[in-house]
């Protein structure tokens, strides 16, 4: 199997006075010293190049302390984490230095905007760490600005740009130097719902023309369900379920995870492709099958027309991948759950 | 004001429901030393002999071989030659003193234009009328080569000291050991008189400019560095993540990414480093420095009093300008330019300010009077000020030989006499109390160990005698500021003027106050008192008038809802909730008090500050740290009970 | 006016380089210390400017009148024009015996400080300036802070007077009062003017308060030498200090010991530098009475008495 780009192991991150002791303390199962808060309690995790997975979690539950980790902004009290198989706890200063100017972008909630620089300077500051010319980091900030829309604003001040461009300049100078990794950390809650909705939108849009791995954080779940490949759920720094959408919104693994799950609308999280059962090997369904990367929303009109009890589902080559339970389907578009 | 007393003493109570009535128990013991003194051996009413420390042959000692044998001396002369480099440049150039780069001295004329034009950019026409304003002044009052003299000085020490604080402020932010050193260091030093430390730059650089820079320099670095600590703790934490992902290094971060986002503070930190400068202007020329403070004294001493009034509105005008557009530049937020700009209206105030420039060069060169105003051409306003002055005096000195018998024979005799009466001890237990009561037992502590030393110092009676001053100053500035604060924060027009008259009677040079104040007084405590009163009472009207302006108006709203008279909102309302804005007020008339006490040695007391001026002109650098640090332990002790009460108050508030 | 006189010295300084074209004095600044009294500072300019005209390069600090001794010595400050021997005397010989101060000269001007009334002072007392007389009236002198005694307004404690002790010597029912500096002294003076309150108080000559103020000095038990450490002299037989300042105390000019090597011309001229009292006391008075600024009163000076300094450039 291809090396993740990002991997941990029994990651742990512990406030308080003696963190490492604490550590130890829990993992052997007893309760630590008093005075300690656990922001990241044993995580292990990988991502796949190239996928995006989006970390969930309420406010205090360490999806941002587990970000810092990965970026390694913040240093682990336990476990190891690989970006592209290179143990970055170990890295020094110079290396580390090195590895963020070459191979990673972050965006901030609050933007992290210097506000003695222009716009145009901001989207160029990753470059001009890197060293480069002033000529050449000028026009490759322009290029990124041109990609979020904002090459209309380049001698603007942070502050005299609304939230939204604000953060857009955020996702430019991220992107500046190409990087292979992406971390987002809920870039879009500060900004007013509206706002929101448009900038996931630009941010699908920007997803779809390149091709890098991506860790996403946010406290909503919409928006988890909406941009992830695969949703890991955080509860007091703590992973308690990470599966795709489908998964999540059809297996809850926890009572916690069901909550979230309650008033979601899963026939736009499901998609036909995962619903479906396995073909049966002896008769496989007749006629004309659904497309597997459909959601069930997307497909109800022609399931309430389509007779069949199952119906073969394939995918984008048109292979038959499953066969869909039309009663099963019908129910959760319904959201008749079943006992 | 009696319903805040209430709250004050019900806090009081509930804090010390905790523990033992410890503090009750050592006031009773304190007034039992007092009333029982006939009973007591004379160690434990005065400090005995033998329990005297040689605090300043100990100090003398300690310089002498840093001076000498660890060869301090060379490092600081050297500095002082770096320092006396660059007064040489700038000496020329304002007011062409003989020294390299021989070019100036630089026509007033372009010097008031640059002014105005800064002016301008930074904060529009007024600000441009204000700052050209008072260099056309400056000029036309034949002040330009005194004003000269000390801008030489302010602008060589300034820039240093914003270096030296930028330094110190980062180092102090990067080390918490740093910290840990530098924070009381700027507690006691900000606490210290000024004569204290000019002392030891005598023995250390000399006289002259050289040494009235390094002076200026030292009085002015404590706030920039505070302001550079507090400028890069309150760097937003996602910016510095933010300047990390982007792959900076350490160097980097400090200098591309935390300092210029720290920029408002350490520009207000630049702000306040220009208004110690301008405050040393007078006092710095006790070892040397030249220009309008060393002008303003010689006027004194030959009793001028117009003239030296001008000098004095000089001094304030420079202040003000300085200020106001050092805080213009501070809050100024960087603008994008109008697309499709030209290069030409881009950069129209640089145009427009080597124009004027160039013709008030030209100017000056065809007419003199604009190049180099000589003092026999200069205006002055002298003579209707001294008759002014000399009017009245005149009619308000029947009533203030009355008021100056009443207060001496009545309040001020008795006072100080019961002060010296106490035994140390009952002083040092009342201390204790007081200590406990507002803050247990770690208070009384630290209040018991500021004093403790000023008792083994040996200059126990005349730290009671500034002691008195500063508390009847205090008491005299409670009774007249408070009202008027009151009254000021009525509406805002007047909380407006009262602010102007505060500032201004604040950045009047302290000096110029005592020869009235004589006049009226004669050489006496009363005096005295009035001089220090005109400094103690401006921080308490204006704290007065931002506490009782700052209660929230639901606040004010559900009182009146509920149907409380003004008065009634007044005592049991707002005041109660102004009462630690109030506290703080106190706190820094205590201070302002204390310095101007030790100034006030110039009209005639018999306190630290005689003995002050005594070590001054003594060089000796022992005996002045002692009594300087006598007059630092008391502000600290001050401030640590005040600010103490103040914050109990505030958390019995947020309850 | 500037011009004129520079032009004026200007002349008579062609004329010294010429005889001395030979003079090794360096090129460093002479420093002079100013004071806080127009007298000194007035002197210092004009000695400035003989130097300036001779060709060297000078500069002028202002200085504490005290300390100024030991920069002297350590060569911070290159001379000082008027040692008062009441005054400075104590700090001038503490710095002779360290070491590195030179006694250059002695003004022909003598010096006196001692106890001293305006006049209308008189009339309110008439049997001045003998001294018992002033004991006599002392409660004319009484402020609320002395009670029934009498107040002398003394000088700054720094000045060294010994004025209680005097008053105890010579059992005088008076208290003595510290004002803080010369400025509190002249203030007290011209608010007893206003209504004639009698008034004594620590005073000097040569000093532009004469011309202000005319009054006169009180009289006490004539200085002896020694009256200050011998109780046996002076009226009573077992204290010191019963007797008056000396009436004529030196005024003498001072120099770092280095300045005759470094400055060997300027330190001629200095040696030969003598000025009387009515020439201070005019200098004290264009700038106290008339006005001008220092350097202008000096300029104006110097025009004015080129018969008294022509020959010690010469």
């Amino acid at each position: 199997m291809a090396q993740p780009a990002i991997s941990c192991r029994n990651v742990w991150k512990v406030f308080g006075p003696d963190p490492a002791a604490h550590v130890a303390a829990l993992s052997a199962g007893g309760s630590g010293a008093a005075g300690h808060v656990v922001a990241v309690r044993d995580v292990t995790l990988d991502v796949t190049r190239g996928e995006m997975l989006v970390v969930m979690g309420l406010s205090g539950s360490g999806k941002s302390t587990l970000v810092r980790c990965l970026s390694r902004l913040i240093e682990t009290t336990a476990g190891a984490i690989d970006i592209d198989g290179v143990e970055i706890g170990s890295l020094t200063e110079a290396s580390l230095i090195a590895l963020r100017r070459e191979k990673m972008g972050m965006v901030f909630q609050s933007f992290g905007l210097l506000p003695h620089r222009t716009v145009l300077q901001n989207v160029a500051f990753p470059l001009e760490m890197r060293g480069m010319d002033r000529m050449a980091r000028t026009a490759r900030a322009r290029e990124v600005l041109e990609l979020v829309g904002l090459r209309s604003r380049e001698d603007y001040f942070p502050r005299e740009l609304s939230g939204g461009q604000q953060q857009r300049v955020g996702i430019a100078r991220s992107l500046a130097i190409e990087p292979d990794i992406w971390f987002l950390d809920e870039p879009f809650s500060a900004l007013d719902p509206l706002i929101r909705r448009e900038m996931q939108d630009e941010f699908l849009r920007l997803k779809k023309q390149m091709d890098r791995t991506i860790v996403f954080i946010t406290h909503d779940f919409d928006e988890a369900l909406r941009l992830a490949d695969r949703i890991a759920i955080m509860k007091d720094g703590a992973i308690v379920q990470c599966d795709s959408p489908d998964r999540i919104v059809l297996a809850p693994a926890s009572d916690y995870v069901a909550k979230f799950t309650a008033g979601v609308d899963r026939s736009r999280v499901v998609h036909v492709g995962t619903f479906a059962m396995p073909l049966p090997p002896d008769a496989p369904p007749e006629g004309s099958p659904l497309p597997a990367g459909a959601t069930l929303r997307e497909i109800a009109r022609s399931l309430v027309a389509d007779p069949r009890p199952t119906i073969p589902v394939a995918d984008t080559s048109g292979r038959l991948v499953g066969a869909l339970d039309r009663n099963a389907a019908l129910d959760l578009v319904l959201e008749a759950r079943p006992a | 004001m009696t319903d805040s007393a209430a709250t004050d003493t019900a806090v009081v109570r509930s804090t010390t429901e905790k523990g033992p009535r410890v503090w009750q128990g050592l006031l009773i013991a304190a007034v039992l030393l007092a009333v029982g003194q006939a009973l007591l051996p004379p160690g434990l009413i005065r400090p005995p002999d033998w329990a005297i420390l040689p605090f300043a042959d100990w100090i003398n000692a300690a310089f002498y071989y840093a001076q000498n044998e660890l060869g301090l001396m060379q490092v600081t002369r050297a500095f002082a030659g770096g320092v006396e480099w660059s007064l040489d440049v700038t000496g020329n150039l304002l007011y062409g003193r003989n020294r390299w780069p021989r070019i100036g001295p630089i026509p007033w004329s372009t010097v008031a234009v640059t002014a105005g034009m800064l002016g301008y950019a930074l904060g529009g026409w007024r600000l441009a009328a204000l700052a050209g304003g008072t260099f056309v002044w400056i000029a036309v009052m034949g002040q330009w080569r005194w004003s000269m003299e000390t801008f030489s000085v302010i602008v060589v020490a300034a820039p240093v000291s914003v270096f030296i604080g930028l330094c110190m402020g980062t180092l102090a932010w990067r080390s918490k050991t740093a910290e840990r050193i530098i924070n009381p260091i700027l507690n006691i030093a900000q606490s210290l008189p000024h004569f204290a430390y000019m002392i030891p730059v005598v023995v250390f650089i000399g006289l002259g400019p050289k040494a009235g820079a390094v002076v200026t320099i030292i009085f002015s670095v404590p706030p920039m560095i505070r302001m550079t600590l507090l400028g890069l703790r309150k760097v937003p934490e996602e910016v510095v993540e933010a300047g990390k992902m982007s792959g900076a290094t350490r160097w980097q971060l400090l200098t591309r990414v935390r300092l210029p986002t720290a920029r408002t503070e350490i520009l207000i930190g630049v702000n306040q480093v220009i208004m110690q400068c301008l405050a040393m202007v007078v006092l710095a020329s006790f070892i040397g420095m030249p220009g309008l403070g060393q002008r303003l004294l010689q006027l004194l001493q030959a009793l001028r009093i117009g003239p030296s009034v001008e000098i004095g509105i000089t001094i304030v005008l420079l202040a003000v300008t300085l200020d106001r557009l050092s805080r213009a530049w501070a809050m100024r937020q960087p603008a994008h330019p109008e697309p499709g700009e030209s290069w030409a209206s881009r950069n129209r105030l640089w145009l427009i300010w080597a124009g004027l420039v160039a013709a008030a060069f030209g100017l000056a060169q065809l007419v003199p009077y604009f190049h180099e105003d000589e003092r026999s051409q200069a205006l002055s306003i002298a003579p209707p000020i001294d008759a002014g002055v000399n009017w009245f005096i005149g009619f308000v000195s029947p009533v203030t030989d009355w008021i100056r018998r009443v207060l001496v024979v009545w309040v001020l005799i008795p006072f100080r006499d019961a002060i010296l009466w106490l035994p140390y001890t009952t002083v040092l237990a009342a201390v204790a109390a007081l200590g406990w009561a507002v803050g247990g037992w770690r208070s009384a502590l630290v209040c018991v160990g500021f004093i403790l030393p000023i008792a083994l110092s040996g200059w126990w009676d005349r730290a009671m005698i500034t002691v008195y001053t500063v508390l009847a100053a205090v008491t005299l500035a409670g009774i007249i500021g408070f009202p008027l604060g009151i009254w000021g924060a009525g509406t805002g027009r007047r909380a407006a003027v009262v602010r102007l008259v505060c500032e201004t009677m604040q950045t009047f040079p302290r000096f110029i106050y005592m020869i009235p104040v004589v006049m009226l007084f004669g050489v006496s405590d009363v005096a005295v008192l009035a001089a220090v009163m005109v400094f103690a009472t401006v921080p308490i009207v204006r704290y007065t008038i931002e506490g009782l302006d700052s209660v929230p108006p639901e606040t004010v709203e559900a009182a009146e809802m509920s149907g409380a008279t003004r008065r009634q909102v007044l005592g049991n309302v707002r005041l109660p909730l102004a009462m630690p804005t109030i506290l703080v007020g106190f706190n820094q008339s205590i201070m302002f008090a204390l310095f101007m006490v030790i100034i006030a040695a110039f009209i005639g007391t018999q306190d630290l500050g005689q003995e002050m001026q005594r070590a001054l002109s003594a060089t000796d650098v022992g005996k002045g740290l002692v009594l300087g640090l006598a007059v630092a332990f008391l502000g600290l002790m001050a401030d640590h009970l005040l600010m103490r009460w103040a914050e109990r108050l505030r958390q019995a508030q947020r309850l | 006016m500037q011009r004129h006189a520079k032009l004026l010295i200007g002349a008579a300084a062609v004329a010294l380089t010429a005889a001395q074209g030979h003079a090794q004095d360096s090129s460093d600044p002479i420093i002079i210390p100013t004071h806080n009294w127009s007298s000194q500072i007035v002197m210092s300019h004009v000695v400035g400017n003989i130097f300036e005209d001779m060709g060297m390069s000078v500069e002028f600090i202002s200085a504490d009148s005290q300390a100024v001794y030991e920069a002297i010595r350590l060569g911070d400050v290159t001379l000082g024009l008027e040692v008062w021997e009441g005054a400075f005397g104590a700090s001038f010989s503490a710095a002779l015996e360290k070491g590195g101060i030179l006694d250059v000269a002695t003004h022909d001007a003598i010096t006196r400080e001692d106890w001293w009334y305006p006049m209308w002072t008189k009339e309110a007392c008439p049997g001045l300036p003998d001294w018992e007389a002033l004991n006599a009236c002392a409660e004319i002198f009484a402020t609320p802070e002395t009670g029934d005694r009498g107040r002398f307004l003394g000088g700054p404690v720094d000045w060294l007077k010994n004025d209680q002790q005097r008053v105890d010597a010579l059992g005088m029912n008076f208290t003595v009062v510290n004002a803080g500096s010369a400025a509190a002294l002249w203030a007290e003076l011209a608010a007893a003017e206003r209504d004639s309150t009698p008034i004594v108080l620590f005073n000097w000559t040569p000093n532009f308060a004469e011309a202000v103020w005319p009054g006169e000095f009180v009289e006490f038990p004539a200085w002896e030498e020694g009256c200050d450490k011998d109780p046996a002299l002076g009226p009573n037989p077992d204290a010191t200090y019963d007797c008056g300042n000396p009436a004529d105390g030196y005024l003498k000019i001072a120099a770092w010991d280095g300045m005759p090597e470094k400055w060997p011309t300027a330190f001629a001229v200095l040696e030969r530098i003598n000025f009387s009292n009515p020439q201070i006391a005019e200098m004290a008075k264009l700038v106290d009475i008339d006005g001008l600024d220092p350097e202008d009163a000096a300029l104006a000076w110097l025009e004015a008495n080129e018969d008294t300094w022509r020959p010690w450039v010469e």
